[in-house]
Parts: structure tokens; sequence; C-alpha cells
């Protein structure tokens, strides 16, 4: 319990992180005593979370005259470029040079016409009176850009959308915001129905799905005739995950569920062909050093894997052995290097010895060995 | 005298109100006119100079001039006639001359080809091959409809001319009327040429332009972002559509790079001449005692080619996929914005990158599709089949070379390397007024090409 410590300090400065607080006994995951607590989480509760609308799905309701964007622009642009020397950590600073670019995004995002006349204002011959349509009225862009700088909220959340392989996913504060590594689990998934179609019959499950982005990008490799649940234990992450498979007309494919883990999959033991999950992994000591934007914005749920980080890593090996059927197929993001080793070198011990084939080490672009890949024996 | 002089002068522009076209042939005749005015016959009366004054308005009326006509309008009438037979005569043989060369014949069976195909009940199975054929059928529409139009013009012209002669009289309107059809004909004339000269296959796509600062800070920098306004301009003089798609900014001033697309017909094929390296010697700016400067940045140019239209396979293990890490322990642990992809094509060295988009994937498959176009220009310019073929130390040389001087001091010049093409008017070229180079480029591309051609 002392771990839950530092998350509370750090989420307390977020109204949406909340809910989660009163969870966090639950995030214990690999204890199976933890099911029943998530059990008695009233499954009614994610009905009543409306997840919020990303300023680019907004409704253009507010108009204001161009010099007034461009002087909030010029603004924004001052603020950005003065970060460096502002700063005082060395380890943790803003780069002014993708700062500029967010705030390219922040303006596609939030102005209906042409972004180009407020990004390129001296080539324009426009006096500055025309009205541009805003679909966030201006104080609440001074106060958004600020927040990113100042507060170093994640620009994924000050947007409410993160653009993930093809997909435009709406996030927000409560759900872990989809990393690039993680693309390469669907790429991973795609290859392998493309090698064998029996893959795109069977149930698929993704664990801790958070914004739903692994869930949806397989359900879009699997074509028409998949299935893929999607269990979460956040409300708030259950809410934004069907939020987003409606977004993509995925609700006739991808079911989502709450509670943790495998709990919500009960009789399906034996069933699935395929198994993925981007579960917490980083060890609860690294945890107070995260990059700000992480430590201080993202849910602990889904960051924190306890002492080494394997706790939730550990409980899914276990679940893969009884979930997936003979051939079915697991891929798992780990926090790289002595973990994904310490994963199959548990997989190929003990109790689980002789339950997996062909367990595989893969590396992410940066070379980090990132995921866990095997099949079920 | 100075009335005299004046009367007519003032005559012919009220004449040329009362009819527009007049305005578009007046301009290059205008010499001729002067010279003819300026030297009125000595019994030339301020009466007779108002009589003349209606009598063009009076001649564009009832097309015949010779009631009012004296003997010294006659005069200039007929010089300018002698000019415009030498005119309609040399337009002639450049009709004749661009016709024998379009192979009529051959456009006419091209043109039944795709026609007969369109009719196919099966066309529009695959719908982006319909397309094409389409598109390409429209073309060779186009240019049998331009090739029937010239005889057309010419031929008018032609008659005008021989009516003329045989009227032994001189009707002005008519001779204005053949005046404004030859002008108009040596600019479709020269358009069509120059489309001529545009027969690479990837000239008429869009345009991707990335251009980058060379060495030397903020000067180039400053630079760079000069030749990124100076492209713009040029679009928008176009009508083209043009869009900074990936933009990042200098330290002080300038930008260290950008990526503009141009968007419509031709594009690439005008502008691809432009990639190579870029000069400037001028005054720094950035430097307090103002001394003389040389920077250079590098102009990069590849077709705009839809993802479907790069058809060709590169093996996976021919590409260095390089990502912009996200730092330290990657993953869960770091959040960066930032997927910058960055494609090295192994055999022949050249690279891409792409950092617009807002996610991996998508910049991935966009830095992909600019590799594949890449390798595609340099495959043809190289007359390779395959990209196997393609030599990378060639590339390296050619896209490098230095192409252009922009100087701004001591005095004013830009001056094109490969043509030899100048001028001391580098405001309106910083301005986009860029065709002049372009054509000149195309030409000594053309002659080039014609060269080789006949030496093999």
């Amino acid at each position: 319990m002392i771990r839950i410590f530092p998350s509370l300090r750090f989420t307390s400065l977020l109204s949406a992180a909340k809910p989660l607080c009163s969870y966090s006994p639950a995030r214990e995951p690999p204890q199976y005593a933890s099911f029943t607590e998530a059990k008695s989480s009233p499954q009614t509760n994610s009905l009543s979370i409306t997840p919020k609308t990303p300023l680019f799905l907004r409704t253009p309701s507010h108009a204001t005259s161009l010099s007034e964007v461009w002087k909030w622009h010029d603004w924004a642009k001052d603020l950005a470029s003065s970060v460096e020397e502002s700063s005082t950590n060395s380890e943790d600073i803003l780069d002014s040079v993708i700062l500029h670019r967010e705030l390219k995004w922040l303006i596609e995002d939030s102005i209906v016409d042409d972004p180009l006349v407020i990004l390129h204002k001296s080539e324009i011959a426009d006096n500055g009176e025309k009205n541009v349509k805003l679909r966030a009225s201006l104080e609440e862009l001074y106060d958004l850009w600020r927040q990113r700088i100042e507060k170093r909220r994640p620009f994924q959340y000050v947007v409410g959308c993160e653009h993930w392989r093809d997909l435009v996913l709406c996030v927000e504060e409560g759900v872990l915001i989809p990393r690039p590594e993680t693309e390469l689990i669907v790429d991973m998934v795609e290859e392998l129905v493309a090698r064998d179609e029996w893959f795109k019959k069977g149930f698929w499950a993704d664990l801790g799905t958070g914004s739903g982005a692994i869930a949806i990008g397989i359900a879009k490799v699997l074509g028409s005739s998949g299935r893929v649940i999607a269990t979460d234990l956040s409300p708030v992450a259950i809410a934004v995950a069907g939020h987003n498979v409606q977004r993509y007309s995925l609700e006739g494919m991808i079911e989502v569920r709450e509670g943790s883990w495998f709990e919500p999959l009960k009789g399906l033991e034996g069933k699935l062909v395929g198994l993925v999950s981007n579960p917490p992994y980083i060890p609860s000591d690294d945890i107070p050093g995260l990059q700000a934007e992480v430590g201080r914005h993202e849910p602990k749920l889904a960051l924190d894997g306890g002492i080494d980080g394997t706790d939730s890593l550990l409980h899914l090996c276990h679940g893969a052995s009884r979930m997936l059927q003979r051939g079915g197929f697991f891929v798992f993001e780990t926090n790289g290097e002595k973990q994904s080793k310490m994963i199959v070198d548990y997989m190929m011990s003990n109790d689980l010895k002789d339950c997996f084939s062909d367990l595989k080490i893969v590396s992410d672009f940066a070379g980090i060995n990132r995921f866990v890949t095997g099949f079920r024996l | 005298m100075v009335l005299t002089v004046l009367g007519p002068l003032a005559g012919r522009s009220f004449a040329i109100t009362g009819k527009p076209n007049l305005l578009l042939l007046r301009p290059t005749n205008l010499p001729l006119l002067r010279l003819s005015l300026l030297l009125p016959p000595p019994h030339f009366s301020s009466s007779s100079s108002s009589c003349r004054l209606r009598s063009p308005i009076f001649a564009a009326q009832e097309s015949n001039l010779s009631v009012s006509n004296e003997n010294e309008t006659s005069e200039w009438l007929m010089q300018d006639f002698y000019t415009l037979r030498k005119d309609v005569e040399i337009a002639s043989a450049r009709v004749e001359e661009i016709r024998a060369s379009a192979g009529l014949e051959q456009l006419e069976q091209e043109i039944a080809n795709l026609e007969s195909k369109a009719t196919d009940t099966s066309f529009w199975d695959d719908r982006t091959k319909a397309q094409e054929t389409l598109s390409a059928l429209n073309d060779l529409k186009d240019r049998m409809r331009l090739l029937s139009e010239f005889k057309t013009m010419v031929e008018d012209a032609e008659t005008i001319v021989k009516l003329t002669e045989e009227m032994d009289s001189t009707d002005v309107s008519l001779l204005e009327e053949a005046m404004g059809i030859i002008k108009d004909l040596n600019k479709s004339l020269d358009r069509f040429e120059l489309t001529q000269l545009l027969s690479g296959p990837y000239d008429k796509e869009g345009a991707v332009v990335y251009i980058t600062a060379g060495a030397g800070g903020t000067d180039a920098q400053d630079w760079a972002d000069m030749l990124l306004r100076m492209y713009m301009r040029w679009g928008e003089k176009q009508r083209y559509k043009t869009k900074v798609v990936e933009m990042s900014n200098g330290e002080e001033a300038g930008i260290k790079s950008a990526t503009l697309e141009i968007e419509g017909r031709y594009a690439y094929g005008y502008i691809s001449g432009e990639k190579g390296t870029h000069r400037i010697v001028r005054q720094s700016p950035f430097n307090s005692k103002g001394l003389r400067q040389t920077s250079f940045s590098g102009v990069e140019v590849m077709p705009l080619l839809p993802e479907e239209a790069v058809g060709i396979e590169i093996p996976e293990e021919d590409l260095d996929i390089s990502f912009t890490r996200a730092g330290g322990k990657g993953g869960q642990n770091v959040n960066k914005v930032e997927t910058a992809v960055r494609i090295t094509h192994i055999p022949t060295g050249v690279a891409v990158r792409c950092t617009e988009e807002r996610s991996q994937l998508a910049n991935k498959t966009r830095a992909l599709i600019r590799l594949k176009a890449k390798l595609l220009v340099i495959a043809e310019e190289q007359r390779a089949t395959e990209i196997k073929e393609i030599r990378g130390d060639a590339v390296k040389a050619e896209w490098g070379q230095q192409i252009r001087n922009y100087v701004f001091h001591p005095y004013k010049l830009v001056k094109d390397v490969r043509t030899g093409h100048e001028t001391s008017d580098i405001t309106s070229v910083m301005d986009g007024d860029l065709d002049p180079f372009i054509k000149a480029y195309l030409k000594h591309k053309y002659t080039l090409a014609m060269a080789s051609a006949v030496t093999n």
C-alpha cells in the first residue's frame, strides 16, 4: 500500500484522476485476491462517465478576428521559444522545436479555416479584420497553451486526442496516451493474420485497453469476422475506449468490458486465439523520476508495475496459459531489456514450463527489447 | 508639330478602348506605329488630324476604311501590313513544323484506340486504370484540338492577308484582327512547345519541394526562408495550391528546413529543374559589420504522387528505417509527440525524412511514398530501368550541384549556372518571377536530351 502514496500525491493535482484513487487497491493485479475487490466495483460506474469531446470534434461556435488569433499565436510562439532558457532541470526539459510543431497541430485542431491563414501571417495581405471560426474560445486557447507549458500537461490531453497509426483516438486524463512503440503490436498481429487465416476467426482479447488503441487497431486488421474483447479496470478508460470503438463503428467487433485483467473473460477459458496487452510495467521506484508529462498527468494505474514492474506481466503469463487455445498467440509490451528477459525465463520455468512455444523477444524501433511474443502449446 | 504628333496617338488609344482585343496587340506594334507617326508628312494639318482621330472607330464599326483613308494613313498601314504578312508567314511555318512533328496520324490512331477501350463493358472494373485511360484520352484530345486550332488560326490570318492584297486597299479592323490572331497564336504555340518540353512521366504531377539551409548558421537559415517564400510566391502566381507541410525554425531567424507541397498540373515539370544548391551573396543582415557573406541552401524536388501511383516495390532489407527515439527507456516512460521517420535506401544512399504527420505509421507511410517518388525520378534521370541500376554516387553529385547564384551585393544579379540565363531584377525573382529561368532550363534540358539522342 505504501506505493500508492506517491501516486496519490501526483494525481491529486487533477480532478480527473479522482476516480482512480478510489480503485487503487485493485492496482495490485497479480494476487488473485484482487479479483474480488475488482468485482465489487459496480459495473454501472462507467456509464455515468461521459468522455470529453476532443477539440477537433467540437462545433466551431466561437468567432474571433484574425488579428486576435495572430496575437495569441505570437504569444504562444514566444512562450514556446522561451522554455529552454527558463528551465532549471536539464534532464527533463521541453523542446521548443517540438512545441512549435504542437502549436501548429493545436491550430489545426481548433480553427476551421485554413491553418495557413495563421501560420503564414506575413505572407498574407489580409488586414486581420476577417473573422475566423474557432472550436474553443480564445481564452480557452490561452489557458490550454499555458497548461501545456507551465503545468506540463501532455499535448494529447490538451487537444483531447492522439494520432496513432491511422487512427485518431480520443484521450483524456485517467487514460494512458498510446505510445508510438505500441503501434508495433498491431503490426505483429497484422503479419500473423496475413500468414494464417485461422487467427481471423476466433476471439482476441486486449487487456488493460486504456483508450482502446490496440483493440481497435487489431479489429481493423482482423477484418469483418474478427472478435475482440477489450477489458480495463478503470471506468474512465472503459468510457473512453467505448467511445473510440463507437467512433470507428466497430461495436459489432469489439466488446468493451469493465474489470480486472481476465476477470471479465469468464467462460472463455481455452478459447482465445490471441491475447495482447500493454500492462503497467514501470518499476515503482522509477515513477517519481518520470518525465513531467507522464509522472504528473498520466494514470499511475496504467504505469506502475510494482517493485520490479512485472506484477501485471507475470499475472498475464499465467492467464495466457489458461485462456489461450492451442496455437493461440500472445504479445505483451514490457519495460525492455532485463524485464523482457525475465518474462521469457519465467514462462520457461516452473508451472508454465511446456505451456508455450516460440517464445521471442521483439525489439522496438529504438532497439530496445520491448515485446515478448509466443504461442500456446 | 507637337499637337499633330499627339493627336493621332490619342486617336489610336481612343480606338483601342473601343475594341478591347486591340489592347493585346498594341504594345508590340507600338514602336513601329510611333515611328510612322513621328514622321508625319509636312502638309499634315490639325483639321485632317481630327478627321483621322475618328477614322479607326469608324473603321471598327463599318469595316470599310478606304473611303476616309488618306495617303499617309495607308502608308503606315502598309508598313503594319508588311510586318503582319511576315509574322503570318513565320507563324504558318511554325504551325506546319509543329503539326508535322506531332505525328498527327499516330495521334488519331491513339485516340481511336483509347476511345474503343473506354467503350468496353469491363472498362470501369478497374477504376484507377479507367481514370488513367480517360485522363490520357483527354490529354490526347486536347493536343489534337490545339493542333487543329493552330491551323484554323493561321489560315484565318492568311485569308486576311490575301484579302487585303486582292482588295488593294487596307481595312484596319481586319488587319488588327489578324494581328490579334497571330499574337494569340504565338502565345499558344509557345505554351504548346513548353508543354512538349514537359513530356517526362511525372511532369504533369504536383511537386514536393524540400528546402534545407546549408552550413553557416543564421545567414543560411534566413536564405532558406527566402527561397521558401520565393517558391510559395511562384506557386501562387501559377495559381497552384501551395502548402507548407513541415517547417523547422532556425534558432535566431529563418528555417532549418521546410517541405512545400505544390498541387496542380505540370507543377513538377516546371519546378523540377530547381533542384540543386542555390547560392546567395549579400551583406549579412545578421552581422553588425555588414560583411559580405556567401550562404547556400539545398533544394530537392520530387513529384507529388498519389499513393497508388507509386507502383514500385522495394525489398524491406534495402530500407533502413529510423524513428525519432523517445529517449531513455521509451515506452510508457516517455511521452513525446514527435514521431519523425527517416528512411534510407541502402543500395543508393538516397534518404527522405517525414516529420509532419502526427503518428509514426502516417510518417512512415508518407516517407516511403516520398522515397519511392525520389527513386523513380532518379531512375528516370539516369535512364535506369530498375531501381537497382541507380548509381548512388551520381545522385549525390547531381542533386547537390550548384545551379544558381543570387548576388545582392556589390551588384544585383541572378544567374543560372546551367543555362547562363541572368537578370538584374533580383526583387522580381525573389517575388516568384521564375518563369524565364524555368523556360531557359527546360529548353536547355531539351537540347541536351536531343543532343544525347543523336549521339546514341
